[in-house]
């Protein structure tokens, strides 16, 4: 078991209790295992402290480019010639059944008006919705035959955070807040930036810390003037007063409590961590300190990037101060919104392309030039891609069978492709990746082994990577 | 104070024999009752309890603590039973009655107080994953569902017997007569997570997701078993094969949805009438919708949602369920759990593993096919039944079960502390009728109930339990999401002692609504006697859940929770700091010290520490304080008094 249950403040129940009722109960408590578990009861006082990984990590952090609604493949990185010449026929049977959310057997094969160019010295093919990202390839780990087990958004949702098609599982942000703390002492481990165009289908659960303890819930910071919640202090109360009202709980606290007690320890450094937080965040916010060659470099100050690239500028900020996993959704509210295509693929990958490619081009650069790349895994993705079929004469449905990620810096191999879609991109043909083979590679990445981090849940060991997700070996 | 009467050995209850295999955890054994074994010191002994949970620290060379200073011992009894801290002249009342029954009778009347059901519904309310939304991308609302919440309190403060209390939850709409409060009880195979989507939908598939939640939460919660397990394949160890997981699911295989009308019949009719040519309107419009395509689906969906907007309120209802032996669906087990790929077709019956024979299935059971899973579960000498609800109770008062994993007793579960304890408690409630009162008076009459949780531990307790399994003293605990938000409303002076009915919908931070994926769901309440309700009052959505409940956390509502965890992070801090619950109830807190205190700062201090410690604060405590009132609002000190680890923990 790593890391230890114990690690946060009061565990409920330890893998070290269950291993030792497994094996003997009370009865059979051998004392000399006992006496060795002394030291053990001293358990750390902050439960997000930093912990050594299983492994030797590559990544520090990890910043996930969450593209909502489900991004086209077809129009993005897996170029299908054959699709284009096929379109509007009925989908040739040799290329089997897919059953999608809304359109029927009857649907026709829509071709794709994008140009694929190749690029790098790897040559890896990117469409024209994004130049600037194309610049990038030979960083680019490219996934092309990714695959879920659900093609509706909130079940889809739920399994690439989580690995399961239900709510109530934790999301990997904050499995890895639980298995490697934080490296930041006055920052959360985990972050979520919501677009604040709205919210997505799976709700706020998706994010979530699920059974976990509450400590490794993702912190949202939301759109608005206060990002962050409860950071501000009260209307009409003043930093000074509360100063006093801060000095007065510490020392009331401290006069009743005994040196070693680790719990009310927990809670004092809770409050300073709080205090800290509300002290130093307010500068994380403050875009004062950039250049304008980097604010321009991720399209702050002018649409239709501003919103994206600041939020990725912030992500930057986060792993530069030892963030551990930091959410970037893009796409958010009725589906136009996000990269959910139903009407009108062109009208609405170009409107989102066009928000994120600078950014996200911004983003690889930024870190790259700041010696960040090389610690922080970046991945882009949604919760599925899109249909070879037409929906709605122009738009395509959701199609969980084949589609594409990336993942780059973080260790990961760059220029590398990673499997194939079939030639009309219905189904992921070769080296299949599943959500699970994506959870256990960021997890390798940051130096988990997914089998060894595991926390007890309705009798058994939870893992992210339920019993299955391999390392995608081919890139790491 | 004295001994209890020692109770000569007790002959093994009788039961019938059951070949066990080695696959059987412990807990498929049959209850043993066992008889008192003796101890050293027959004097600290209380209660029977006591003489289990001494022998067991005599045989491990510990020393049980010093009993808590009464006060204290007030204050733990009051947060356990009621979830409230105690007033001002109960403690002043009962630091002045010396009787030597003083404790019998306090106990007694806390048992008997409104609050106490409250408390503990709360417990169940976690097992069960008790929601009032649906979950998933629409989140729908279940109207009515809060009569579910009503019912468990109600329960509890009727002393309903458990043998009851079961048979209602799992079969109380296969009940004749029919009851209202049976059908209230089946809400409970309503309350999972329930995922709805537009477009094509996979009818076999979503039915097999609500089967598995309703079997899944029998499992935990009654049997105390995790039977998911055994969903996709037999596994080595397990006694549950995957053919008993799906033998038990078949018990389910009739269950519908039931939206009860409790409504007047003719408010019912009035409400057909009105809503019927819309209804009618919209079966079409939805028949269109779901053959179109494109800016036509788009149109005819707007449609949809405008019809839907002109139906009449509708009247008062509750999601319970029915047989409808027509739509029944055949219950095959599915090789890897997956819906398409089905095996051999199974009837109901119980597992094997617990069971003597598979019993004749008869046309009757057919009709009433759960009224036979809770026959079952019943049964006397079922091994898991009654060890899983007194399990829990042991929990409910001392924070951790005899068994760790009180969802658990499977092979994966962890072994009881006190296997002895944990039967003969297991046998005494049968003994009681299932009644759940008796058992809880023994126990907090106990002396093991009873110890100090503040002594330093010994190097020996130490090396040999520190997580003090054994019960060298009484572990404080931290209180709970609710209980934190009760006592400030209760020592604020405000909280609203209304009972039972609607949920109250708390006024959120508007980003939060937004993150709603339809924000028109939350439609907060306004008025204080709404506001200041108990927060087993608080409505229990799914999608959004209160940042100050989840920080101290309040369980996910999507998974049965057996037990809490109690973590410790800054967001707890900064909700206590800067919240606006905090915020507002220090305000009132301050506000009724104001008037209490007549403008005497020592007296406003002193009224302050009684009310949010339970005890008088010291000089230097006075000191601090009046200084502090010299120079800053009242409002901050009474946010500081919140703040203080002895109003959030329990003695």
């Amino acid at each position: 078991m790593f890391p230890e249950p114990r690690a946060h403040v009061r565990p409920t129940w330890t893998r070290r209790e269950f291993v030792r009722d497994a094996l003997c109960g009370f009865g059979g408590l051998a004392f000399s295992e006992l006496a060795s578990r002394a030291a053990a009861a001293s358990a750390p006082a902050n439960p997000l402290a930093p912990k050594a990984p299983h492994l030797s990590a590559k990544a520090r952090s990890v910043i996930f480019l969450f593209m909502a609604g489900g991004p086209s493949h077809l129009e993005t990185f897996d170029p299908k010639p054959l699709l284009n010449t096929l379109h509007g026929q009925p989908r040739p049977k040799a290329f089997g059944e897919a059953k999608y959310q809304f359109i029927k057997g009857s649907a026709k094969l829509l071709g794709t008006r994008r140009e694929f160019r190749r690029h790098g010295q790897c040559g890896m093919e990117v469409s024209d919705l994004f130049p600037h990202v194309a610049h990038w390839t030979d960083r680019l780990a490219l996934l092309r035959s990714c695959h879920g087990d659900m093609v509706v958004h909130s079940a889809a949702q739920y399994e690439l955070f989580s690995g399961r098609i239900v709510p109530g599982y934790p999301s990997m942000g904050s499995w890895l807040a639980y298995g490697l703390g934080s490296e930041s002492d006055s920052l959360p481990a985990y972050v979520v930036m919501p677009d604040p165009k709205g919210a997505l289908e799976a709700g706020q659960p998706m994010y979530g810390h699920g059974f976990l303890p509450a400590v490794y819930q993702p912190t949202m910071f939301r759109p608005g003037a206060k990002p962050v919640l409860n950071l501000s202090l009260p209307e009409g109360v003043t930093a000074a007063q509360r100063k006093r009202t801060l000095d007065f709980i510490r020392q009331a606290n401290l006069r009743r409590m005994t040196p070693e007690d680790e719990d009310f320890h927990a809670r004092l450094n809770a409050y300073d961590l709080a205090f800290k937080m509300q002290t130093e965040s307010p500068s994380l916010f403050d875009f004062g300190c950039e250049s304008q060659e980097t604010l321009d470099l991720y399209g702050v100050g002018r649409e239709p990037t501003h919103d994206y690239g600041r939020r990725c500028l912030l992500a930057r900020k986060l792993v530069e101060k030892g963030v551990r996993f930091v959410c970037v959704v893009a796409g958010g509210g009725p589906g136009n919104m996000q990269w959910d295509a139903h009407q009108d693929i062109e009208e609405n990958h170009l409107r989102k392309a066009a928000e994120t490619d600078r950014p996200v081009a911004a983003l690889l650069a930024d870190l790259e030039r700041r010696g960040l790349l090389e610690s922080t895994l970046v991945v882009w993705g949604g919760e599925f891609g899109r249909s070879p079929e037409a929906e709605s004469g122009k738009g395509r449905d959701h199609h969980n069978l084949g589609f594409s990620m990336w993942m780059a810096g973080g260790g990961i191999r760059g220029g590398e492709i990673v499997g194939a879609t079939d030639e009309i991109g219905l189904h992921a043909v070769r080296d299949r990746v599943h959500f699970r083979d994506i959870h256990a590679t960021i997890l390798h990445q940051l130096g988990v082994d997914s089998d060894r981090l595991t926390y007890p849940h309705l009798g058994r060991d939870e893992r992210l990577t339920f019993v299955e997700g391999r390392v995608i070996r081919q890139i790491v | 104070m004295g001994t209890f009467p020692i109770v000569s050995v007790l002959s093994a209850a009788e039961l019938p024999s059951r070949p066990l295999s080695s696959t059987s955890p412990w807990s498929f054994r049959p209850v043993q009752r066992p008889s008192l074994p003796s101890i050293k010191r027959p004097a600290w002994a209380r209660t029977p309890i006591d003489v289990f949970v001494l022998i067991a620290l005599e045989r491990a060379g510990l020393d049980p603590s010093p009993p808590a200073k009464r006060r204290d011992w007030l204050r733990r009894l009051c947060f356990d039973l009621t979830g409230l801290p105690p007033s001002e002249s109960e403690i002043v009342a009962f630091l002045e009655d010396q009787a030597p029954d003083a404790e019998e009778r306090w106990i007694d009347r806390l048992l008997a107080r409104q609050t106490y059901g409250e408390r503990m519904a709360q417990h169940w309310l976690d097992v069960v994953r008790f929601a009032e939304s649906e979950g998933f991308e629409y989140d729908r609302h279940l109207p009515g569902a809060w009569r579910y919440r009503d019912y468990v309190v109600e329960s509890f403060n009727r002393d309903k017997s458990y043998r009851d209390f079961l048979h209602e939850q799992i079969a109380g709409d296969e009940l004749q007569p029919p009851t209202e409060e049976g059908r209230t009880a089946a809400i409970f195979h309503r309350l999972g997570p329930v995922r709805r989507n537009a477009g094509n939908p996979e009818i076999a598939l979503s039915r097999n997701e609500v089967l598995t939640e309703r079997t899944d939460i029998v499992g935990a919660a009654f049997l105390g078993l995790t039977v998911g397990c055994a969903r996709c394949h037999d596994h080595k160890l397990d006694p549950i094969s995957q053919k008993d997981y799906y033998r038990l699911q078949a018990y389910m295989a009739a269950s519908q949805e039931d939206d009860v009308v409790l409504a007047p019949a003719e408010e019912k009719l009035k409400w057909e009438k009105e809503s019927s040519p819309l209804q009618a309107q919209l079966k079409s419009l939805r028949q269109r919708a779901e053959e179109a395509e494109g800016e036509e689906r788009i149109k005819l969906r707007k449609e949809i949602e405008a019809v839907e907007r002109r139906l009449p309120l509708l009247p008062a209802s509750m999601p319970s369920i029915k047989n409808d032996p027509a739509s029944r669906t055949s219950i095959h087990v599915l090789v890897r759990g997956e819906w398409e790929r089905k095996g051999e077709a199974v009837s109901p019956g119980p597992l094997a593993a617990l069971a003597n024979s598979q019993p004749a299935w008869t046309g009757e059971d057919d009709r009433r096919p759960r009224t036979a899973l809770a026959r079952w579960l019943l049964e006397p000498g079922h091994p898991l039944t009654a060890r899983v609800v007194v399990n829990r109770l042991w929990q409910w008062h001392f924070g951790k079960g005899l068994v760790g994993t009180p969802n658990d007793f499977g092979s994966h579960g962890a072994s009881p502390s006190h296997p002895e304890l944990l039967d003969w408690l297991a046998d005494e409630l049968v003994r009681h009728d299932w009644r759940l009162k008796p058992l809880q008076r023994m126990i907090l009459l106990s002396a093991s109930y009873r110890q100090e949780s503040g002594v330093k531990p010994t190097a020996r307790a130490l090396a040999l339990d520190p997580e003090n399994r054994l019960l060298w003293r009484f572990e404080r605990r931290r209180l709970s999401a609710e209980e934190i938000r009760d006592s400030m409303l209760a020592v604020s002076g405000v909280l609203h002692p209304s009972v039972g009915g609607p949920s109250v919908m708390a006024p959120v931070d508007s980003d939060l609504v937004a993150l709603l994926y339809k924000p028109s769901q939350w439609e907060p309440d306004v008025k204080p006697e709404r506001l200041f309700r108990r927060s087993v009052y608080l409505m229990a959505k799914r999608n959004l859940r209160l940042p100050f409940m989840e920080a101290f956390d309040q369980p996910s509502l999507l998974t049965s929770c057996g037990r809490r965890e109690s973590s410790t992070h800054a967001p707890q801090a900064l909700e206590l700091l800067n919240g606006s619950l905090s915020n507002e109830l220090a305000r009132r807190f301050s506000k009724r010290l104001d008037q209490e205190s007549g403008g005497h700062p020592r007296r406003w201090v002193e009224r302050g520490f009684f009310l949010a410690c339970g005890r008088l604060p010291d000089e230097e405590e006075l000191r601090m304080g009046e200084r502090f009132l010299a120079e800053q609002p009242g409002s901050e000190l009474a946010l500081a008094l919140f703040n203080l680890n002895e109003f959030l923990y329990v003695p």
